[in-house]
């Protein structure tokens, strides 16, 4: 089983990512659990047809029981959604919301162990310990980071390996998605390789991302033909067979700096 | 979409006992040698006070401001291996707190870094748990893991924390929105009306019904009954029923049992009945009742201590019941039970920690006292 996250600066694509590769694997015939522990709760809209689902700490706000069937859902092919959910912005405490939730469905289901795949869609910084609950938990073992070839975006994903080697996490791919920088897939290549990396795909910018998204659909659902869903394919094909890691070599800013100017 | 989940009972107002404060008991009854909080330094302070007096010792990480925001993992790290360095405990356990759990603490990293080669049992609880009995679940889910829990005892304990908590909604602590704390009745009042049934000579029962260690101030009472009615000349018959039964439960459980037994011998009260074992006070109502209806029909007045709320009315019906308990928010739930009287003995479970005798009860002292005069 692989159980994946896909980490980067906030924006940046994460869970646009995350369903794009749910869904291609799912047309692959894995079993697929995305679980959104973002607590604006978009991880999994567009595999539900652009339906939102109960999140578990809403329901557990309401005192109510709660079996897997109230917070589990199928979405694309089959793909299992879940959202953790949480407060609104600038109350509460969303970190404690993780690992709440994640305790909770350890408890009541199996979708964090009966699959193929697993993907934790985290959103962009891991601001408290509880962001980095499914990774300290021991509930992911591979971990990616998603950047452009922009400055900011490279250097969140550099800060954001500081933080794996702190955790004592690997570093299992760059993946670039891109914002039209000038030479972009060069420099994000170099940044992958100089970290002891790879670059595993060059996803394109491309508006299709946003009408599908518009819609309540992943591309793989919506556009299976076009150039971009070909990228999610195979990138998602190599997140399934890859098994190599690195305890990445965080950049120095200087050198980040460079590679960008 | 699924139906419409089953909503969970309204809330509590009144202040309840802690599931951190729980925890921390049902390790010291595991015989844990140190206890780690980790949190804030006045965290369950008074608890870890009273403990260190049952021989457990306890210490705080005492997380600051600084600590929440940036985490306490190193200030653990240290006070881990402080506390091997000086104690040399056998077994250790770390207990979480609403600060730490909530800033996402993982004891267990710190386990790893320090990997002492003692067991050490990690507790990840805070106080935020609807019934305190939680925290006691997860500490013997810890210990389980750890190693130094059987599976059966696990699962047994499990059904009687089930059943305690039952105890409690039903005429306990959780069964009203808000409960007013209350002294219960005087116990010289209360205490010239049992002395004047035994002159009497009318047929009384005496129920200990105790919860493991506080056995060793409410069997005082149980016991001073039995001697002011010899003291008295009384011919009233005494039965006397307790929840001494030492092969149940864990090893300190099981010492409080044979201590009290050995005491009540040695005052001269025979133990007619064995409901059960000192952890069993949730489950022992039913042995009662049955014993009641098949052996003792038809006596007059009935004295339990403990936990009288955990007995049902059913074949105590009929009878003058007097009742002793130390929660002062189970006068009114007893009361409306229909116990006839209700005393409670104040700040009785700071008296029993650390003994391994019978101590003296005021409502014991009070029938000693009026017994005497009355000679
Ligand atoms: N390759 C792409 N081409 C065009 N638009 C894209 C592409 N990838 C993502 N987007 C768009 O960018 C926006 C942000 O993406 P997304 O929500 O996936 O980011 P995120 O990294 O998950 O953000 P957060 O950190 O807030 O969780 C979305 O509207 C998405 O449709
Ligand atoms: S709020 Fe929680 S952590 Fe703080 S002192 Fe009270 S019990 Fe301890
Ligand atoms: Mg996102």
């Amino acid at each position: 089983m692989k159980q994946i996250a896909i980490y980067g600066k906030g924006g940046i694509g994460k869970s646009s990512t995350a369903s794009n590769v749910a869904a291609a694997c799912a047309d692959e015939g894995y079993s697929v659990t995305i679980i959104g522990c973002d607590p604006k709760s978009d991880s999994s809209i567009t595999l539900l047809g652009g339906h939102r689902i109960p999140t578990v700490m809403e329901l557990m706000q309401q005192r109510v029981e709660i079996t897997e069937k109230d917070v589990v859902f199928e979405g694309y092919k089959g793909v299992r959604c879940v959202e953790v959910g949480g407060p609104e912005p600038g109350i509460g405490c969303a970190g404690r919301g993780i690992i709440v939730a994640i305790k909770m469905l350890q408890k009541i289901s199996t979708v964090m162990q009966d699959c193929d795949l697993i993907i934790y869609d985290v959103p962009g910084d891991i601001v408290c310990g509880g962001f980095a609950a499914p990774i300290r938990k021991g509930l992911v073992n591979d971990t990616y980071v998603l950047t452009s070839g922009e400055y900011m975006p490279l250097y969140a994903a550099n800060n954001i390996c500081k933080g794996f080697a702190r955790l004592g996490n690997h570093l299992n791919g760059v993946i670039c998605n891109s914002r039209n920088a000038d030479n972009e897939e060069a420099i994000v290549s170099a940044f992958a390789r100089e970290l002891g990396s790879d670059l595993l795909a060059f996803i394109p910018k491309d508006p299709i991302v946003q009408t599908c998204e518009r819609a309540g659909f992943s591309v793989i659902e919506k556009e299976p033909d076009s150039d971009i869903a070909k990228v999610y394919r195979k990138l998602a094909r190599s997140i399934m067979e890859r098994d190599s890691a690195c305890d990445p070599k965080p950049l120095t800013d200087a050198r980040l700096r460079e590679l960008t100017g | 979409m699924s139906p419409a989940p089953k909503p969970l009972e309204p809330l509590i107002m009144h202040p309840r006992p802690s599931s951190i404060v729980a925890a921390m008991y049902t390790l010291r009854d595991l015989d844990v040698d140190v206890v780690i909080l980790h949190g804030p330094a006045g965290c369950s302070f008074k608890h870890a006070r009273l403990l260190e007096e049952d021989g457990l010792r306890v210490v705080t990480t005492a997380l600051d401001e600084s600590g929440f925001v940036f985490g306490g993992h190193d200030e653990l790290v240290n006070i881990l291996k402080k506390v091997i360095e000086m104690f040399n405990p056998e077994s250790i356990g770390i207990v979480g707190t609403c600060a730490s759990m909530i800033i996402g603490e993982e004891l267990h990293e710190a386990v790893l870094e320090v990997n002492p080669d003692v067991p050490v049992i990690e507790v990840e609880v805070h106080a935020g748990y609807r019934e305190n009995t939680k925290g006691v679940i997860i500490a013997l889910e810890s210990a389980l893991a750890a190693g130094i829990l059987s599976e059966e005892e696990f699962e047994r304990q499990k059904v009687l924390l089930n059943e305690a908590t039952e105890v409690e909604k039903r005429h306990g602590a959780a069964s009203k929105e808000y409960l007013e704390p209350s002294r219960g009745d005087t116990k010289y009042a209360v205490a010239k009306r049992i002395i004047q049934l035994l002159k009497e000579d009318k047929k009384c029962i005496t129920i200990l019904n105790a919860k493991k260690e506080t056995g060793y101030m409410f069997a005082d009472i149980n016991a001073a009954v039995n001697q002011v009615a010899k003291d008295l000349g009384s011919d009233s018959v005494i039965v006397n029923m307790a929840n001494l039964d030492d092969t149940l439960g864990l090893d300190r459980v099981r010492a409080h049992a044979r201590n009290i037994a050995r005491d009540l011998r040695g005052m001269g009260v025979e133990v007619h009945e064995i409901i059960g074992g000192l952890d069993e006070y949730p489950v022992t109502g039913e042995t009662v009742s049955k014993l009641i209806a098949e052996k003792y029909p038809g006596f007059d007045f009935a004295v339990i201590t403990g936990v009288p709320h955990a007995i049902p009315m059913d074949n105590l019906e009929g009878m003058e019941i007097f009742s002793v308990t130390n929660g002062p928010r189970q006068v009114l739930p007893l009361k409306e039970m229909g116990h006839d009287h209700v005393m409670v003995e104040i700040d009785l479970h700071p008296k029993t920690l650390g003994v391994s005798n019978i101590v003296e009860s005021e409502f014991g002292a009070t029938l000693r006292e009026l017994a005497r005069e009355e000679m």
